[in-house]
C-alpha cells in the first residue's frame, strides 16, 4: 500500500536570533565573551536561528509546546481534526519530562482519543525513524492516517548557568562548547495518508544504516569530561555531582565528527549498488548538514564517487533557521513545498547523517497529483 | 634520463572505472569502521592509548614496511613491454619508499624503544599473510588488480596517518618528534593516490579486472587490519 505525505507544518519560536544576540539570550559564562564563538559561527554558517527561553532564561515555549503548533499547523491545512488522528508518531531527542515518553504529552496537549502512539528517542535521525514507523503502519494497512511530530528544546542546556556548574569560563573544553553555537529549538511536523490528496508526496522508500557497532559515542549527554571517568549521570549520589563533573553538559567529538560526512556518503553509495537510488533522477536534495563546513565535503565525496548532485538541487534552510536537531529535515521540507520549488514527478532525497553515534537516515520521496 | 611519466587524475573516469571507484570508496568506509574496532585503534579513539601502545604499532608495522618496496618493485617487473608507462609509475613509488623504515626506526627511538629489538621484530601473523599475498599476486604477469593493494596502503597515508599522528602527538604530549614516518606518508600518498586515479582509467578495461582489483582491495583490507589485531598477542 502506498503512503503520502499530505500536509506538513513547521514551528519556530520567538523572532529570528542573530549571531550577535546569541550570547545576549543565553548568557554569558562568568559574564565573558566566548573566545569559540566566532570561529564555530564562521564554519557552521549559520546566520540566525530560534530559542524558546527568552534572555531571562525563561521558557517561552516548552518542547511539547512547539510540537503542538508545528502539528496545528499541519491539521489546519488538512481536512483531519486533530480527533481523527490514528497514529501518532513523535521524535525529540530530549522531552520536557524525563518520563513518559514525548508523545503522551503531545497527544494529551493535542486532545487525540485513542491513539496508536510511537516515541522514538535518539538525535538528529529520529525524526526520520518516527516518520518509518508512521510509514509502515500505513503501508501494513493497520491504520490509514499518521501525524508525525519531531521537536527540540536545545537552548536549555545552553545556559550559561550550566557551564558555571560544572567550573565555569576557565573549564570549559571545546567539545562542551562547540554545540552552543550550533543547535537551536523548533518544531516540524507531518500528516501521512494513504491515498494522496491534491498535490503531495508519495514516500518511496525509507532506509537508515548505523554504525554505533565500530565507532564511539560522538555527540552526547550522560557522561563526565573526564574520559578516565566511567560514570554515567545517573551513578553519581546526586545530580548535582554529576553537573559539577560535567556530566550533564552536551558533548561533541569532534575528531569523530568527519565520519558522519564519510557514513553518509557510504548509505548513498549502498542505496545505489542496491538499486534504490539512481542520482540521475534526483531533482531535489534536503540534506541535513549540521554545518556548512560539511557540506562541500558531502558534494566532493559524492562527486569523487561519479554521484554527483548538482549545486542548484541542493536545498537547505540551516542558514536561517538554525540546526533544529531532529526537527531540522521537517522544518526544511515544510519551508521547500512552501516555496513551491517543486514539480510534479520531481524526486526529492532526503539524507540525515547522524553524529550521535553514527546513524544515517535516507527517505525518497516524489511529487505526485492526488484527485 | 628521461623525465618521470605521470598520468594525471582524468577529468572523467571511464564507466567502468567510476562505478569500481565507487565500490573501492565504499570498501575504504568498511575498511574504516574494520579499522575503528580494533583494540589499539579504539583504545586512541577513546583517548586511552599509551607510548607503549605506539612502541608496539610501530613494532608490528615495521616488518611490512621494510618489505613494502619489495611487492612493489616485484609488481613493476610483472608488467610487460605494453605497459612501460605504468612500470614507470611502480618503479617511482617503489624508490619513494624504500627508506621509509629507517624513518619509522628512529620515531621508535624517540619513543623510547630499543633500535636493535625493532630490527629484529619478526613478523606478526596478519604481517606474514598480507606480505604473502602481496608478493603472490606482484608474481603474476600484469598485476593491475594489485591497484587495490595501492587504494588501501597510499589510502592509510593519505586519509588517516595525519589524524593518526595529530592524536597520537596530542594523547602522548609528543611535538612530533616521533610521528615522523606517519606525516611522512600523510604528504607523500597524496601524490600517490593521484597517480592511482589514473592508473584506474589506463588499467581497469574489462569488468573482469575491476572486478579483480575489488576484490584484492577487500583481501588487503582484511590482512592489513588483521595485522593490526595481532598487536595485542605480539
Amino acid at each position: 500500500m502506498s503512503v503520502f505525505i499530505t500536509s506538513t507544518g513547521a514551528f519556530l519560536p520567538g523572532p529570528p536570533v542573530t549571531n550577535n544576540e546569541i550570547e545576549d539570550i543565553l548568557g554569558y559564562v562568568d559574564g565573558k565573551p566566548s573566545r569559540l564563538k566566532s570561529r564555530i559561527l564562521k564554519a557552521n554558517g549559520i546566520l540566525t536561528r530560534h530559542y524558546a527561553i527568552d534572555k531571562s532564561h525563561r521558557t517561552t515555549h516548552s518542547n511539547c509546546d512547539m510540537a503542538v503548533a508545528a502539528a496545528r499547523q499541519c491539521l489546519e491545512e488538512s481536512p483531519y481534526s486533530a480527533n481523527r488522528i490514528d497514529m501518532l508518531s513523535c521524535a525529540t531527542s530530549q522531552g520536557d519530562m524525563i518520563l513518559p515518553g514525548f508523545g503522551s504529552m503531545v497527544q494529551a496537549d493535542l486532545g487525540i482519543p485513542e491513539v496508536e502512539l510511537h516515541t522514538t528517542h535518539g538525535i538528529c535521525s529520529s525524526s526520520i525513524m518516527a516518520v518509518k514507523a508512521a510509514f509502515n503502519t500505513l503501508r501494513t494497512g493497520d491504520q490509514s492516517n499518521a501525524l508525525v511530530v519531531a521537536s527540540e528544546f536545545a537552548s536549555r542546556l545552553f545556559k550559561n548557568t550550566r557551564y558555571e556548574a560544572t567550573g565555569g569560563y576557565d573549564s570549559i573544553d571545546f567539545e562542551s562548547e562547540f554545540l552552543r553555537w550550533m543547535l537551536s529549538d523548533g518544531a516540524g511536523a507531518l500528516i501521512l495518508e494513504n491515498s494522496p490528496r491534491s498535490q503531495c508526496l508519495r514516500i518511496d522508500w525509507i532506509r537508515s544504516f548505523s554504525h554505533a557497532d565500530a565507532f564511539p559515542v560522538c555527540m552526547g549527554i550522560g557522561v563526565p569530561g573526564d574520559s578516565t571517568n566511567e560514570m554515567t549521570w545517573q551513578d553519581f549520589a546526586s545530580y548535582a555531582q554529576a553537573e559539577a563533573a560535567g556530566a550533564i553538559l552536551i558533548r561533541q567529538n569532534i575528531r569523530l565528527l568527519e565520519n558522519s560526512v564519510k557514513l553518509g556518503v557510504d548509505g548513498a553509495l549502498r542505496l545505489i549498488d542496491e538499486g534504490l537510488l539512481d542520482i540521475k533522477n534526483i531533482d531535489h536534495l534536503l540534506c541535513h548538514y549540521s554545518s556548512h563546513h560539511f557540506r562541500g565535503k558531502i558534494f566532493a565525496m559524492l562527486d569523487m564517487a561519479g554521484a554527483r548532485i548538482d549545486e542548484e538541487k541542493w536545498y537547505s534552510n540551516l542558514y536561517t533557521r538554525g540546526n533544529t536537531g531532529c526537527a531540522s529535515i521537517l522544518i526544511m521540507l515544510d519551508e521547500f513545498l512552501r516555496e513551491q520549488r517543486a514539480r510534479t514527478g520531481d524526486k526529492i532525497l532526503c539524507m540525515v547523517p547522524e553524529s550521535g553515534r553514527f546513524n544515517n537516515a535516507y527517505m525518497q520521496l516524489t511529487v505526485v497529483d492526488g484527485q | 634520463m628521461s623525465e618521470p611519466v605521470v598520468i594525471e587524475r582524468p577529468e572523467v573516469l571511464s564507466v567502468i572505472g567510476q562505478e569500481l571507484l565507487r565500490h573501492l570508496m565504499r570498501n575504504w568506509f568498511e575498511f574504516e569502521r574494520r579499522l575503528a574496532k580494533i583494540p589499539i585503534i579504539h583504545r586512541l579513539d577513546i583517548g586511552q592509548f599509551t607510548v607503549d601502545d605506539y612502541r608496539k604499532l610501530l613494532l608490528n608495522l615495521r616488518p611490512q614496511v621494510v618489505e613494502g618496496a619489495r611487492w612493489i618493485s616485484r609488481c613493476a617487473s610483472s608488467f610487460d613491454r605494453g605497459h612501460a608507462d605504468v612500470r614507470s609509475i611502480i618503479i617511482g613509488h617503489a624508490k619513494d619508499e624504500h627508506r621509509d623504515y629507517e624513518i619509522l626506526e628512529s620515531d621508535f627511538v624517540a619513543s623510547g624503544g630499543d633500535l636493535v629489538e625493532i630490527k629484529n621484530q619478526p613478523r606478526n601473523p596478519g604481517s606474514e599473510a598480507l606480505h604473502a599475498f602481496l608478493m603472490y599476486r606482484a608474481s603474476q604477469p600484469n598485476p593491475a588488480d594489485l591497484l587495490g593493494a595501492m587504494w588501501i596502503i597510499e589510502g592509510l597515508g593519505d586519509k588517516m596517518a595525519n589524524d593518526w599522528a595529530a592524536r597520537i602527538e596530542d594523547l602522548l604530549g609528543s611535538k612530533g618528534d616521533n610521528t615522523r614516518f606517519l606525516r611522512y606518508h600523510a604528504s607523500n600518498d597524496d601524490s600517490h593516490m593521484n597517480n592511482l586515479y589514473g592508473l584506474i582509467d589506463r588499467l581497469c578495461i574489462t569488468q573482469e579486472i575491476a572486478n579483480d582489483v575489488l576484490r584484492t582491495a577487500d583481501v588487503v583490507g582484511r590482512l592489513y587490519a588483521m595485522q593490526l589485531e595481532e598487536i595485542e598477542y605480539a
